[in-house]
């Protein structure tokens, strides 16, 4: 750690803001407080941050979309510090982008070891993970994805055109093969929305990209079916270097 | 009138100069949980005891985080007469408490 390090912490308890931030004050770190997503905003277009403390429950926007979308446009470490505390959320919440998790109640001694491992790990990453991630191309079954252009190419070369929730639905399935998702999970991962009762969002958008990818959705054997779960991307994938 | 025993808890010397105002805001609390309790609003209830679970422990309070997380779960039942039980145990316990800051 150095002085220089500048901490966000994002709840909406005024007495969670004091606890963290006066505690961090004391341990060398510079710390600005936001109560909202809206506020986490602000911060970021005016400060340089190095890692945000980020609750999940907050009264204008969910912090897992919050930790999705700041995953997707930069390499902020966010340690996120809630009460929602169970296995699946901890889970979700590392498979969103978070760097750490720390349920609530929590000791603010552990909250800070935490983020110095967290910015010691950041620290000997290389700061353009993000931008090799969004360069990439994705390999598998003979069908090539190009990140970069979005564009997919069939085993034979033809160009498939793929709406934006169609992308957003295959990147899920790339960066997560051979693994059972669960439809509400993919629905979040994708758009990051929670799933609602009756909701055939995610059923469409699966039967619409087998489409594209011709698989037969009687016999499926790229995104198979697991009844009353959700679905798997069943391929090897490969990550390399974009067409383009 | 018995007087109840008093309670002797070692707090972190790190948070001597906040804690004195998370007090007051529990005695704040408090009178929300009267107000509260007259008008029916458990939602409001839900969300103190929510967050009085999820900060207490952080303060070296482990009992507020205990009375919060039963609280949280008495408005989740609209069960005000299950508040009131917890709304005097968190009277008493902040009465009888002794904080004694140490470096931990």
């Amino acid at each position: 750690m150095t002085t220089q390090d500048h901490i966000l912490v994002v709840d909406d308890d005024p007495d969670i803001c004091t606890l963290v931030s006066d505690f961090l004050e004391k341990n060398g770190f510079k710390v600005s407080v936001a109560m909202d997503g809206k506020g986490l905003q602000e911060v970021l277009s005016n400060s340089s941050i190095d890692l945000i403390v980020l609750d999940l429950m907050l009264p204008d926007e969910d912090g897992l979309v919050l930790c999705r979308n700041l995953r997707s446009r930069s390499n902020i470490p966010v340690v996120i510090l809630s009460a929602k505390g169970g296995e699946m959320d901890r889970i979700i919440g590392l498979e969103m982008g978070a760097d750490d998790y720390l349920p609530k109640p929590f000791h603010p001694r552990e909250l800070l070891a935490r983020v110095k491992s967290v910015l010691r790990r950041a620290r000997t990453q290389p700061e353009d993970s993000l931008e090799s991630e969004q360069n990439a191309c994705y390999r598998f079954a003979g069908w090539t994805l190009d990140v970069p252009t979005r564009q997919l190419y069939s085993p034979s070369g033809d160009k498939i055109f793929l709406s934006g929730g169609e992308f957003s639905l295959i990147m899920v399935f790339l960066n997560y093969p051979n693994r059972v998702l669960p439809r509400d999970q993919l629905l979040t991962f994708a758009h990051g929305r929670e799933i609602e009762p009756f909701d055939r969002t995610i059923d469409m958008q699966v039967s619409r990209l087998r489409k594209r990818l011709q698989d037969d959705p009687k016999s499926p054997s790229l995104i198979k079916t697991v009844r009353s779960v959700g679905y798997v991307f069943s391929a090897r994938v490969e990550r390399g270097e974009p067409v383009s | 009138m018995v007087e109840p025993d008093r309670i002797s808890v070692v707090i972190d010397q790190d948070l001597e100069s906040i804690l004195p105002g998370y007090l007051a805001n529990r005695q704040k609390d408090l009178l929300q949980i009267t107000k509260d309790l007259q008008t029916g609003d458990f939602v409001s209830l839900q969300t103190m005891g929510h967050r009085m679970k999820g900060s207490g422990t952080g303060y070296g309070l482990n009992e507020v985080s205990k009375i919060g997380q039963e609280m949280e779960e008495a408005a989740k039942a609209h069960d005000g007469e299950q508040i009131s039980k917890l709304a005097a145990e968190l009277t008493t316990y902040l009465q009888c408490i002794d904080i004694v800051y140490k470096e931990l």
